[in-house]
């Protein structure tokens, strides 16, 4: 198969997409932004008959609350996440970490379903999807069914769409008043980097104090899907998060993640950044909201 | 490439100094290339498409060594599109290339020994096609054992490489006795070093094209640094006369080092002869490149120095091995290099220095900005830092009295004729604001655990060639039919912005505005052979040449001038693009109206002129090449902060001290301290081609990593002006040192801040924190 032999069509609307996917005689593939299916074509990799551009579909790009949550459109792209007012007031883990995939560029062009899609344990917006309880809603011409994010992934690359499904909406729960995140990446460098280990937290506090009152901690990067701390959001309700206490929490993360080596990070390193970025995060997080 | 001056000087003005007897030179001018390659009107040569062009591709080895038993290409002949297949059998003339020893096989026939080697050539009417023919060529390998590491392949057992083994080179320089030192010595630190793979990581990968013209010449387009030496190569594999070769190699998308050997001519000059007439094009993807092109020699340097209480270095021994990769390319020159530079711009009485230049099947390795210094700064550097740390003394102190000023012997022993600066740019550094309130500075870290160091360092770097090998510049100047100056100089423009010096230069000497001249670079077809675009020469060489053809230009005009006014010659002077009869001003001729009486006359309005690079007498014995006669000197002073919760590292801060010399174009010296700076950031943290086994596993840029511009620091540049007596206008070379020594600076800076040494580079964050742990104890850290 060449690259010059490859078709594509650009749908004018969902139901018009939702029909393509439906055609199983040649192979198909979504491409939004490009970012990652681009790359993956000149590798190789992802070689489809037909890419289906969706692009164009502007239905599927906004970002708007009801009372059944806060609602993404699988278009949205990272910049767009990055200038919201809604989601810096009531997603801010989602805006920080939205900020942080490659550079400017990428935000540009790249999209959130774009992200999901991938499914790269890397995957930066991810943690943030985790710690805000997402629903991913698929859509087929038949069906529509949603998915909470824990049972989305089942392996680097690999979710529980069907061929003939697309995302079309992202319903995450708003923060309450009194929670407040934080984003913290690893990479390689400070931009256009793959995360070596991702944190992400989003935590409630009681009003005045540094007492933690429910908390929802997510790693990227140290196992082949998301992690959630689960031990750590457990400790989080024991003391006041003082300097003290966060690094008795840090000492124990590096126990929940499951990291490999490879050329950029060894597993060992791996498993001591996730105790760095869950000190550093609550710290820089803890700083904030006395700053509030 | 010619291209026109425009706007030609800015209006910024630093305080003038000794420049201010001159109109244009030491000038901040801005390039003259500067508007065409912002606005992307300039093309890459490899952008360019012709109609009915071809795309040519290289078929590259399956493994990283092994014997070839058979080659069959029939099958990739018949397909549809394609236009011709070659292999070893199709070349005409010698199959080998490389600069000093021609050791690589331009189409391997028996063995591959990495896996750049380059098995067959082929040409489509797409690329594609090509692609797939590639696929439908079948080569028959027996894969031989790897030869992974350079110390290995020192060894008895490891298979040999080449008909002469593995070392390829191995070079020495003894000075004293260092034995003896090491017993009188109050303080001796030994340790290894080991250095990263670079790669250089140009913008613009190899590519060009190749042309068989209608009256029988072959040109080739392809970005280089040296047209002639690139002609030469292509003539000997093709078995052609040299003349019947063009090469255009000027402009580059970049080239450090990386396009100084052959990178794709040949193959475009066999295809172009088997392409019928079609221009054919090869461009290299970024994978290619990592896996085909030339990578900076990777070093183990093991470093023993002694130091008395007072402070002095009295002896340093110095064992560096290079891995050469599969073929020697430049590599004994550029270990020469190393054991040149290997103790610093410093007088230590006793040395033992040695260096080896091994083959590997590691890819190749070549020439590279700063060609073996950056790898052997590090170990003197550092150990200095120690010396200094274990007496109580101040860094800048400590180096300046173990550095030699000119009339001094230096640690490999020659009496230093030419102008050394190491002294000025230690006062400077001595003197800058963040080595004077370094201290208030380390104490306003960004976070709490975030902790700050400021290290000093200093190097130098030879400029030219050193002994043994032809040093020439050569410049030409032509009056044009439009009163314009066409000045060609044979040292291509590879980014640096020499092409805008060389019209400064042009217009001092011949009196006129810079938008009167063109400059052309890089073509042999319209430039002598001048020399390369390495070893920080271009300045130096290509400034003295045009200044050493310029007198003959003046000399026509004037003569030309007084033929035609009657005047004699002797009265005549130039003036803005004017001859003028200085008894009588206006008796005058403009450069038009004497380009008129000459092309009238029939008579050549071109002047040429060389001149040879002024050496040392003796070479120092075993040294492959030492001494150098001209050095340029370098001090970088610099803020790192580290975060001791991760490794990251930043260099908040950097200030760069150069000796060039004469500053030529402040903006141009600006350019390159800036440009190394980061290229030396870049080395000592990010920067490394993994490969194991033989197979590259870093595989393009999306998991090399180089430094953007959030890790670029604020730069400041503050120049020292040791005019070098051998040039007309005082004026060094700065290319490479300008990313020396900031690499044992970020190395020191980080033991300032965390009390750790890293001595693996590059300095990640994950190396950083491994060295922190045994500090870190006591600290705020997460630990397992
Ligand atoms: C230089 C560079 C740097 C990068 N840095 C980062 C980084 O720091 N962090 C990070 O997380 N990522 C990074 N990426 C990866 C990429 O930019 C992101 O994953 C981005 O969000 C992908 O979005 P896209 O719209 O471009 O996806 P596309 O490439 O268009 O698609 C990606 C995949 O998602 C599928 N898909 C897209 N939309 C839908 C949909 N509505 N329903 C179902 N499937 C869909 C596609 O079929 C495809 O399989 C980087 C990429 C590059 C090239």
């Amino acid at each position: 198969m060449k690259v010059s032999e490859m078709e594509m069509i650009s749908p004018t609307s969902v139901h018009e997409c939702l029909h393509a996917l439906t055609d199983q005689q040649k192979s198909s593939r979504l491409i939004a932004g490009g970012t990652d299916a681009v790359v993956r074509m000149k590798d190789r990799n992802w070689m489809p008959d037909i890419w289906i551009n969706i692009k164009g579909l502007k239905e599927l790009r906004y970002i708007r609350e009801d009372a059944s949550g806060l609602h993404i459109g699988p278009l949205t792209t990272h910049t767009d996440i990055v200038k919201s007012e809604l989601l810096q007031s009531k997603a801010d883990v989602l805006t920080f970490a939205a900020k942080e995939v490659g550079a400017t560029q990428m935000q540009n062009m790249g999209t959130l379903g774009g992200n999901l899609g991938t499914a790269s344990p890397a995957g930066d917006t991810i943690p943030a999807l985790y710690v805000l309880d997402a629903h991913i809603q698929l859509s087929s011409l038949h069906q529509i069914r949603s998915v909470p994010i824990k049972d989305f992934f089942i392996g680097p690359g690999k979710t529980v769409i069907k061929p003939d499904e697309m995302i079309s909406d992202i319903v995450i729960r708003p923060q309450e008043k009194n929670e407040i995140g934080i984003f913290e990446k690893l990479g390689p460098r400070k931009a256009q980097s793959i995360s070596i280990v991702n944190f992400t937290a989003s935590l409630k506090i009681k009003a005045q104090t540094r007492q933690c009152i429910g908390g929802k901690l997510a790693f990227g990067s140290v196992a082949p899907t998301i992690i959630r701390a689960k031990k750590c959001e457990s400790m989080l309700l024991l003391d006041p998060l003082d300097e003290h206490m966060i690094q008795n929490i840090a000492k124990v993360a590096w126990k929940e993640v499951a990291p490999i080596s490879d050329i950029r990070a060894s597993a060992n390193y791996r498993k001591d950044m996730a105790s760095a970025l869950l000190e550093r995060g609550l710290y820089r997080l803890m700083k904030r909201w006395e700053n509030k | 490439m010619s291209i026109k001056v425009n706007n030609p000087i800015g209006k910024k003005h630093r305080q003038e100094t000794s420049s201010d007897r001159f109109q244009w030179i030491g000038k901040r001018v801005p390039r003259i290339d500067g508007p065409e390659k912002v606005t992307g009107e300039l093309q890459y040569m490899t952008d360019r498409s012709y109609p009915n062009m071809v795309w040519g591709k290289v078929l590259r080895a399956k493994y990283p060594h092994a014997r070839i038993t058979n080659i069959d290409t029939t099958q990739a002949k018949v397909l549809p599109g394609v236009i011709c297949v070659l292999t070893y059998r199709d070349i005409p003339g010698f199959n080998g290339f490389g600069i000093v020893t021609p050791d690589q096989p331009v189409l391997c026939e028996d063995v591959v020994r990495c896996t750049a080697d380059a098995v067959a050539l082929v040409a489509a009417e797409t690329n594609e096609i090509a692609e797939e023919a590639l696929n439908l060529i079948q080569v028959d390998y027996e894969p031989l054992e790897v030869v992974a590491d350079a110390e290995y392949a020192m060894t008895e057992q490891a298979p040999q490489l080449h008909p002469d083994g593995n070392i390829h080179s191995h070079v020495k320089i003894n000075n004293g006795d260092v034995n003896q030192a090491f017993e009188e010595a109050d303080y001796i630190f030994e340790n290894t070093y080991y250095s990263p793979r670079q790669m250089h990581a140009f913008i613009e990968t190899e590519g060009g094209w190749g042309m068989l013209e209608e009256d029988g010449v072959l040109t080739i387009q392809c970005p280089g640094q040296y047209a002639y030496r690139d002609r030469l190569q292509i003539s000997r594999a093709l078995g052609l006369n040299p003349e019947s070769i063009h090469v255009i190699s000027s402009p580059n998308g970049g080239a450090f080092g990386g396009k100084d050997e052959i990178t794709v001519q040949i193959y475009l000059a066999l295809l172009a002869l088997h392409s019928g007439g079609r221009p054919v094009k090869i461009h290299l993807s970024r994978e290619e490149s990592v896996q085909a092109g030339m990578k900076r020699h990777p070093f183990k340097v093991q470093v023993k120095t002694a130091a008395k209480k007072d402070g002095t270095i009295i002896a340093n021994q110095v064992r560096a091995v290079a891995d050469t990769g599969a073929y020697a390319s430049l590599g004994p020159a550029v270990i020469a290099l190393a054991v040149e530079h290997a103790c610093g711009p410093y007088k230590i009485p006793h040395v033992d220095i040695e260096g080896f230049c091994v083959y590997t099947n590691n890819g190749i390795a070549g020439a590279f900005r700063g060609f073996g210094v950056n790898q052997v700064c590090v170990g003197i550097e550092t150990h200095l830092d120690m010396t200094a740390e274990k007496i109580g003394m101040d860094p800048i102190e400590i180096r300046k009295i173990n550095a030699y000023r000119q009339g001094e012997t230096s640690s490999i022993g020659h009496v230093v004729k030419s102008s050394v600066g190491t002294h000025q740019t230690l006062d400077k550094a001595q003197n800058c604001d963040l080595w004077v309130n370094r201290a208030s500075y380390k104490k306003q870290p960004s976070e709490p655990w975030k902790k700050r160091g400021v290290a000093v360092a200093t190097s130098f770097h030879g400029v030219g060639m050193g002994i043994g090998t032809p040093d020439y510049g050569a410049a030409s100047i032509e009056l044009l039919p439009d009163g314009r100056l066409k000045v060609a100089v044979g040292c291509e423009e590879i980014g640096t912005g020499n092409g805008t010096v060389y019209a400064q230069v042009c217009a001092e000497m011949l009196h006129c505005d810079m938008s009167d001249i063109t400059v052309v670079q890089g073509d042999t077809s319209e430039t002598l052979d001048g020399g390369t675009v390495t070893a920080s020469r271009s300045i130096y060489t290509g400034s003295k040449a045009i200044a050493t053809v310029a007198p003959q230009m003046i000399q026509l005009l004037a003569e030309t001038a007084a033929e035609i006014l009657h005047t004699p010659a002797k009265n005549m002077e130039i003036e803005n693009s004017t001859v003028i009869d200085k008894k009588d001003p206006s008796n005058s001729l403009t450069f038009i109206e004497i380009y008129d009486y000459l092309s009238k006359a029939k008579a050549s309005t071109k002047v040429n002129g060389h001149f040879y690079l002024p050496k040392e007498k003796e070479e120092i014995k075993g040294s492959g090449g030492a001494p150098h006669h001209i050095y340029g000197y370098m001090t970088h002073v610099v803020m790192v902060e580290v975060d001791t919760l991760t490794g990251e590292t930043d260099v908040l801060r950097v200030v760069s001290i150069p000796d060039c010399g004469r500053v030529m174009n402040l903006q141009g010296l600006e350019g390159q301290t800036e440009g190394g700076a980061i290229m030396g950031i870049g080395y000592t943290l990010y920067e490394d081609v993994a490969i194991e086994e033989g197979y590259h596993k870093t595989k393009n840029f999306a998991d090399y990593i180089f430094p953007t511009i959030r890790e670029t620091p604020e730069i400041e540049t503050i120049p020292v002006e040791d005019p070098e007596p051998t040039n007309p206008f005082g004026a060094k070379g700065i290319g490479e040192v300008v990313m020396i020594p900031i690499i044992p600076a970020i190395m020191s800076a980080i033991y300032d801040a965390t009390g750790a040494r890293v001595r693996h580079l590059p300095a990640t964050p994950e190396r950083i924190f491994e060295a922190m742990k045994p500090m870190n104890k006591s600290a705020p850290i997460s630990s397992r």
